[in-house]
């Protein structure tokens, strides 16, 4: 790796662990979220079992993608040097329909039109062959 | 069952020097704050038998009796959480005194921050667990964390904008009288909103600085405090606290990311004391960025859900004769940054009598840790 993009490297999610699903349907563009066996709570972030009720069993389903915006912040430099190369950066907390919340980002949502409770939808940013984040832009945008 | 509620006192109180560098190790200062805790007491290191320390800190509690000569160490234990940890030493130092384990414990906490670089400066290759689905995003510091749910608890609660930088305004006025701390010149709202933005909404002056020192205290059982030199502060009730789906710092996939870990603490401390928030005389509250601390206010039943804002706004906390008197030693923001700790030793003082921000007639008071994380408390009386 050179000394450039040393210095540039973006922190990027391990897609090995208890996760890989989750990223196996991003590289897919698909939004998947744990659902419990025995509660059928919708869980996000990942686990090993539900957080609701701590039964065992869980499977991957897709969720719609329809979300709103619950929060966001504007960080300033001092940054990670990816972060500060581009900032001030926005990052926002989502409510996904289904209801678990999730930190993401908003494409092509100009940070003066960011409101409380905006309708948003799924979108997909693919960092290199492996790896897609998940974020968001203005629904029916 | 027995409680141990009213059966353990702090006899004894220590510490180092504030400091941005501190120019010697954790090692050092930690030594240096017990030995001062235990001259405080008119106890000496021969009296040790229990150690307890907040996590990520150098040396184990067997290092440190070690390097006291201390002959058996009976009791100890290292507390995680973080912030969240600040009371958790005194929390199993007085559950381990009460059930006998041993006599006189130190609790204690060293932190080096200021002279470190700060673990999230760096990241790892690859981010794993939760934190994997934070950091792509550019949520990084705890500062962005918090920043991240401020905005939205502003919204909901409608409480003015302003009222985070009250709490940093009222913490350095009562700084500004204690020699201890790291910042004491007075500041208004108007130069905490003209300080460098951090993450939006939270300025410069509404974090905590890092800072290097060290902060310890003795516990005994309140028949042996009795005989000591000081005033004990008796423990009238301890607590921890963690809750279903929590996540640190966001709390945001619990259904409601306001309702705190510290608010499942308020209710087995009030009620192993058998007291409520309408007798607490001063609380010290954890305070690493301003929101926090309302979160803290609400927390411990101070005020409703939401009404945090409003009541910081109203003036309830400013000044030793407040409604409600806070964080009477300039808190982490302008005392020093020792993880909560420094909130220990304050509380101590009020109870004694002898802060430099004295609250008028102290029966009660409360020491709460980072609510916003895997937490810990406890009650102090006289
Ligand atoms: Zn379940």
């Amino acid at each position: 790796m050179s000394e450039h993009s040393m210095i540039e490297a973006r922190p990027l999610p391990d897609i090995t662990d208890v996760a890989a699903p989750f990223w196996e349907a991003t590289r897919r563009h698909e939004l998947v979220v744990q659902y419990c066996a025995a509660c059928n709570t919708a869980q996000f972030p990942p686990e090993v079992s539900c957080t609701e009720c701590g039964a065992p069993d869980l499977t991957w389903r897709p969720v719609s993608g329809r979300a709103r915006l619950y929060s966001w912040t504007v960080a300033h430099p001092p940054l990670l040097p990816y972060f500060a190369a581009r900032a001030p950066w926005p990052v926002v907390a989502v409510e996904l329909e289904e209801g678990p919340r999730m930190v993401s980002r908003l494409i092509d949502v100009p940070i003066d039109d960011y409101a409380f409770d905006l309708p948003l939808e799924v979108a997909f940013e693919d960092i290199d062959e492996e790896i897609s984040l998940v974020v968001f832009k203005r629904a029916g945008g | 069952m027995s409680s141990i509620a009213g059966r353990t006192a702090i006899a004894g109180i220590g510490t180092t020097e504030f400091a941005r560098h501190i120019g010697r190790g954790e090692e050092l200062t930690a030594l240096e704050a017990i030995r001062a805790a235990l001259e405080d007491a008119g106890l000496g290191t021969g009296d040790v038998d229990g150690i307890f320390q907040v996590e990520g800190q150098k040396g184990e509690p067997w290092d440190v009796a070690q390097r006291l000569g201390v002959e058996r160490l009976r009791a100890f234990s290292t507390v995680g959480g973080g912030g969240g940890a600040a009371c958790g030493p005194v929390v199993w130092a007085a559950v381990a005194v009460a059930t006998g384990m041993c006599e006189v414990a130190i609790a204690y906490r060293a932190r080096h921050r200021g002279s470190m670089q700060r673990p999230w400066a760096g990241s790892p290759a690859r981010v794993t667990g939760r934190r994997a689905f934070e950091l792509p995003h550019g949520l990084v510091a705890p500062a962005q964390q918090i920043a991240l749910t401020a905005r939205r608890y502003l919204h909901e609660s409608g409480a003015p904008e302003d009222c985070f930088a009250r709490v940093a305004v009222v913490q350095r006025d009562h700084a500004s009288r204690n020699s201890r701390a790291v910042f004491r010149d007075p500041i208004t709202i108007d130069d905490v909103l003209s300080s460098r933005m951090i993450a939006e909404p939270l300025h410069l002056l509404e974090c905590c600085p890092e800072t290097d020192g060290a902060c310890a205290v003795v516990v005994t059982s309140v028949e042996r405090a009795r005989d000591l030199q000081q005033p004990p502060a008796v423990i009238a009730g301890v607590a921890q606290a963690s809750t279903k789906r929590h996540s640190l710092m966001t709390n945001l996939h619990a259904p409601d990311p306001f309702e705190w870990p510290a608010k499942s603490a308020a209710r087995d401390l009030y009620g192993m004391a058998g007291l409520g928030p309408q007798d607490v005389d001063v609380a010290l509250l954890y305070d690493m960025f301003t929101p926090v601390v309302l979160y803290g206010l609400e927390s411990y039943g101070f005020c409703k859900r939401g009404e945090a804002g409003h009541f910081v706004a109203a003036g309830s906390i400013d000044g030793a004769n407040a409604k409600l008197p806070l964080n009477t030693h300039g808190g982490n923001m302008s005392e020093g940054f020792l993880h909560g700790f420094n909130h220990v030793l304050e509380g101590v003082r009020q109870i004694r009598g002898s802060s430099t921000s004295q609250v008028a007639s102290v029966d009660v008071a409360l020491v709460g840790a980072a609510p916003v994380v895997p937490t810990s408390s406890f009650l102090l009386t006289k």
